[in-house]
């Protein structure tokens, strides 16, 4: 089953809920099934605007945006409803729900789409398998069909659930770009909008596999380093990884989690602050940043919740830093009264490329003997730019990223 | 106990004793100074447990009777009201009789003043000098060993054996050497010790004490004797006893840590770079370690880099005497460069690479016995 | 008690360990003393401390007059370091001082005695602090724990230390000591019955107060029997007020339980063991009224009430609950 899996790369999914709203208005009212349906935010004014539609109201040539008279001038029959985001975002939260089943590695991009990197679920199946699973229980349980891109990164499994729709499974391998996503138009490419396809036009670039094959320099001048990134990804290469946290304010990352009962004991709490510190610690790694804020966060027998937080002299990664930063704040701060859930925040943080290391002269044998090969990728770096290396360094944990995803954002989608 | 003493000798004594006396000390006693009288003359004692200072008042020196009518004894006035008292007393001399309840009486003039004293064997007893255990060293040196190596102390309680200046006298050299990991600083002096007895390499004195001991000891020719016992280190001038606590615990070897070949040497006025570096350091965040980078350029020139994207960057061009050896670039904290480079009055450096990610080391041209280990930054 | 001798005669065992080890030299970097209030850890922390230091020691008993044993008493020997919690914990400050303390040479000698009084209230933070050092203690230094919570302690610190037990004084010997020293022997007896601590014991004769809670309990009993309607009133109106401190309550249940084994020794026939023996007929009043196996049911309500007390319950609702229950 390995074939599946490659050693050394990824397997991602995109996956992609159709026609969202108005297949959650039809899973929620069986009668609508099969009709054309429109989402409008005001049905009453003639002057509003389609959000989305169903497929039966695209066949007719309803596209989203239209104004509501355009729309039922192309279908006199066509049904209109106010939006309901409660009900979407239920759907939204159940469906999300469901991918955290797989793995943890999943990124929410909108409240219809997830990007989910299922490189270490080789026991649950092949890739296809799962996507069926996926594919069936969304169908089955939710009502809402949806496509799923599966490929080698995120750009690519983005490119590949839209090619099928609805119902889709797409398989886009390095070895298909040439016949399948080459030939496309450059408008079609995800990240281009129509001011980028213009001046890419201009260039005469029509197709991506022109813009695979232009010279990389003419990209950089007329669309700066996004030319580079852009040309990258028609060539099948997105170094960018499947990021959990990705929705969450840039400048934190925090768990937190509730004792199995109230407790005033210093070691069921310092375990817990030290598991904290750990999930903590494994996803700043996940994401290369060190922080130099710490925060605790005390919710107590009477749900009274304090948080105190300390700005630090170094930057910290490490879950034995954390931990102790973390329990001397508590030390500090807590009244000894029985406490309910325990939270670890790092905030302030820095790209670990931003910074720099001081060396210890009591250790710098073991930094000093990697000297030639940071010399030897600095001489690359120079030479083909900073994410040459992006890649080889990735060896990334395969730890969980917490429950970060699977309670927190739930939890705000709950709301 | 009873003595008469000349009221301005007291207040000397008195304000160097004070000097080690804290108001926020654990053990009661320490609150207080000591008084002990003897046939010789007055000695007052001060501490805070980690220094001690103690005072010595000669009954007679140069001819000038400092106390008379002395009789034997001791006793601990409290520290918050004995210095007051005696400063604002109305004469010159004044009288001061201890009873064997403790009662301290203390007479100038027509002014009487009754104290509340505490047995001085309350007190804690201090190790005496050991004459054969010594050795002797000029003020100003001392001074100059203390300047050169206490400011790379370390300040945090981490590995408390580096809040330490580390003391070694062997082969007839004495050494002391401070580090905080980050960087280290070393000091050598040949010593001609009569007694050849004399040997010890671990030796580890609080860069604290050793800061309080140069704020008191005066920049002259006079000389100061250091005796080591187990658990005391004692440096004694004329009349003057300083004694400190010691940190336990074996200071780490750092000789074998020290490069002893290098790659690319420099020759540098100090003055020159000491400014260029500190120009640098202004771009130089101060919580991103205060970095610059130097580097290596043809004709015996370096460029000194720095820059914070938020705020700038800058680049200044120096001409150094020589460069010699392979072309290098490296980062460090600013701070420790100066730091280093402060301490060298020579006009003339001699900086030592071995690579870029390597300590390197700043010593005045012609000087081996001064020696700076600044460890690199590493950036990502 | 200012020697062994005597100290032998309310912990013989741990005495005869300690005298062992002075005078064969064997002192340890670590001790955990740990036994409940008033069973002497001050004092034996005191002794071995003197001990150690003492000039004239003979066959291990310090002399308490040389000017070691003199400062040690007085608290201003320079390397015998005391930690005592300010309020419910050792202060952060507190372990910084330690901390300083163990990484220094000592003032006088390189011999270094630290106490730490109510070890228990360590935090987390400041426990780890002094794990490193028992780690690697340096060689002259002994560390004395003390503790009536060795739970609190955690394990990593305990398995450092050699743990010595401290028994809980015996009630004849404490009621011996109590009449001696004028206490009446029904009053010595019942007060050796709820504390070890004869200071304490000496403080309840003295006490308003206890001798009021000692009233309430009988009124409640009395009340228990006769007038059940009132009990709930009575709860509220004066028991309450009486015990209003959490500690207060301990107590008050303290004396029920007392009460209600008293009722037990009667039913069982073991009048011999009674406490309230000034109250002998209404304790035989008692066991006619309730029958064994009400008795034991209130002595197990109780002690789970006595447990609640610490968890936050209100304690009004608590008491009505455990009237509830003992009525029959």
């Amino acid at each position: 089953m390995s074939k599946w899996y490659p050693k050394n790369g990824k397997v991602i999914f995109h996956v992609d809920m159709n026609s969202f709203y108005a297949s959650v208005e039809a899973a929620h009212n069986p009668a609508l099934k099969g009709k054309p349906l429109a989402i409008a935010g005001n049905p009453e004014e003639r002057r509003g605007i389609v959000v989305t539609s169903s497929y039966e109201a695209r066949a007719k040539g309803v596209k989203t945006t239209m104004p509501l008279w355009e729309a039922k001038r192309l279908c006199p029959e066509l049904i209109v409803m106010r939006p309901n985001f409660e009900r979407y975002r239920n759907a939204s939260s159940e469906m999300f729900k469901m991918l955290a089943e797989i793995t943890p590695y999943v990124q929410p991009v909108s409240i219809d789409e997830g990007y989910m990197d299922i490189s270490s679920c080789e026991s649950l199946g092949s890739p296809l398998e799962i996507a069926k699973t996926i594919q069936s229980r969304i169908a089955t349980e939710l009502g809402i069909p949806c496509s799923i891109g599966i490929a080698p990164n995120k750009f690519l499994a983005k490119m590949a659930s839209d090619m099928k729709k609805p119902m889709g499974i797409t398989v886009l391998r390095l070895r298909d770009l040439s016949d399948k996503l080459w030939p496309l138009p450059v408008e079609e490419m995800y990240g281009i909008g129509s001011k980028t396809a213009e001046k890419l036009y201009k260039l005469d670039i029509k197709t991506i596999k022109d813009l695979v094959e232009a010279d990389v320099y003419v990209l950089k001048r007329v669309l700066g380093i996004n030319g580079e990134r852009l040309q990258n990804r028609a060539k099948g290469i997105d170094p960018s990884i499947v990021d959990p946290d990705a929705i969450y304010d840039f400048k934190s990352i925090g768990n937190s989690e509730t004792l199995p009962e109230d407790t005033v004991n210093d070691q069921e709490i310092s375990q817990l602050l030290r598991k904290l510190a750990r999930k903590v610690s494994a996803r700043l790694k996940r994401k290369k940043v060190v922080g130099q804020h710490i925060q605790l966060t005390i919710r107590f027998h009477d749900r009274k919740t304090i948080t105190r937080s300390k700005k630090l002299v170094e930057l910290i990664e490490e879950e034995t830093t954390i931990f102790k930063y973390a329990l001397s704040l508590l030390d500090e701060h807590w009244n000894g009264k029985p406490i309910r859930l325990l939270g670890i925040t790092v905030q302030d943080l820095h790209d670990k490329q931003e910074i720099v290391q001081q060396l210890d002269l009591f250790t710098y044998e073991k930094e000093a003997s990697k000297e030639k090969l940071y010399q030897a990728m600095e001489k690359l770096t120079e030479k083909y730019g900073t994410d040459t290396f992006t890649k080889m360094n990735n060896s990334e944990d395969k730890t969980q990223p917490s429950t970060s995803f699977q309670k927190d954002y739930l939890d705000d989608y709950k709301k | 106990m009873r003595f008469i003493i000349q009221r301005d000798q007291l207040i000397d004594s008195i304000q160097h004793v004070m000097k080690a006396i804290s108001s926020r000390v654990t053990i009661p006693i320490l609150t207080g100074i000591k008084i002990e009288a003897s046939a010789e003359g007055i000695k007052l004692t001060g501490s805070d447990s980690d220094i001690s200072i103690e005072s010595f008042i000669p009954k007679e020196e140069d001819g000038i009777i400092n106390a008379e009518e002395i009789t034997e004894g001791s006793i601990v006035v409290q520290a918050k009201y004995f210095p007051d008292i005696i400063r604002k007393l109305p004469l010159k001399a004044v009288e001061i009789v201890a009873d064997e309840n403790y009662q301290v009486t203390i007479k100038s003039g027509g002014a009487e003043f009754h104290l509340n004293g505490q047995d001085a064997t309350e007190y804690p007893q201090l190790p005496v000098l050991h004459t054969d255990n010594s050795f002797t060293l000029k003020n100003e040196v001392l001074k100059d060993l203390i300047k050169q190596t206490v400011f790379a102390v370390s300040t945090v309680e981490t590995r408390p054996i580096l809040t330490g200046v580390n003391m070694k006298l062997e082969e007839g050299f004495l050494n002391f050497v401070a580090t905080d990991s980050h960087r280290l600083a070393s000091r050598k002096l040949p010593v001609d010790l009569e007694t050849e007895q004399i040997d010890f390499k671990n030796v580890v004195i609080p860069g604290k004490s050793l800061s309080e001991l140069n704020k008191i000891i005066e920049d002259n020719e006079d000389t100061i004797t250091i005796s080591v016992t187990e658990n005391q280190i004692l440096f004694q001038t004329k009349h003057l006893y300083f004694l400190s606590r010691l940190l336990d615990g074996n200071y780490p070897e750092t000789s074998r840590l020290i490069p002893d070949q290098s790659k690319t040497v420099i020759y540098a006025k100090t003055k020159e770079l000491l400014q260029a570096i500190d120009r640098a350091s202004l771009l130089a965040k101060e919580n991103r370690n205060n970095v610059v980078k130097l580097q290596t350029k043809e004709n015996d020139q370096l460029e000194i880099t720095s820059n914070t994207p938020e705020v700038g960057e800058v680049v200044e061009d120096l001409s150094t005497d020589s460069i010699d050896g392979e072309e290098l670039k490296i980062s460090f904290s600013a701070k420790y460069v100066i730091d280093a480079l402060k301490i060298i009055e020579e006009e003339k450096v001699k900086i030592e690479f071995t690579g870029a990610m390597r300590p390197f080391i700043i010593r005045p041209m012609d000087n081996e016995h001064i020696l700076q280990l600044i460890l690199p930054v590493r950036t990502y | 008690m200012n020697n062994w001798k005597e100290l032998a005669t309310i912990q013989p065992v741990a005495t005869k360990m300690i005298v062992n080890m002075i005078e064969r030299n064997r002192i340890s970097h670590a001790y955990l003393f740990h036994g409940q209030k008033g069973t002497g850890k001050n004092q034996i922390a005191t002794m071995l401390t003197k001990s150690i230091f003492c000039l004239n020691r003979i066959d291990g008993e310090p002399c308490h007059t040389c000017r070691n044993c003199i400062r040690i008493t007085s608290g201003n020997h320079p390397d015998v370091h005391k930690i005592v919690p300010e309020g419910a914990s050792i202060k952060k400050d507190q372990i910084l001082h330690l901390q300083k303390e163990f990484s220094y040479t000592g003032l006088e000698s390189n011999r270094k005695v630290y106490i730490i009084q109510d070890a228990d209230k360590m935090t987390v933070n400041a426990a780890n602090k002094l794990l490193k050092f028992l780690e690697e203690p340096s060689q002259q230094t002994t560390a004395i724990l003390l503790t009536d919570n060795v739970n609190g302690i955690i394990q990593t610190i305990r398995s450092r230390c050699q743990i010595i037990a401290l028994q809980p004084l015996n009630e004849n010997k404490m009621q011996t000591v109590l009449q001696e020293s004028g206490i009446t022997a029904s009053n010595a007896r019942l007060f050796s019955a709820i504390t070890n601590n004869v200071e304490d014991a000496k403080m309840f004769d003295q006490d308003e107060w206890f001798a009021q809670a000692r009233n309430l309990v009988v009124q409640l009993i009395e009340m228990l029997q006769h007038k059940k309607d009132e009990v709930l009133l009575f709860i509220q109106k004066q028991w309450m007020p009486h015990f209003s401190e959490r500690s207060q309550l301990q107590l008050g249940l303290d004396l029920l339980i007392l009460w209600y084994k008293d009722v037990m020794y009667q039913l069982i026939g073991k009048e011999e063991y009674i406490i309230f023996h000034a109250y002998l007929d209404k304790i035989e009043e008692s066991a006619l009224y309730w029958s064994r196996e009400d008795t034991t049911q209130i002595l197990y309500a109780m002690m789970e009430a006595k447990k609640r007390i610490n968890q936050n319950v209100h304690p009004t609702l608590l008491m009505e609950q455990l009237t509830l229950r003992m009525q029959r």
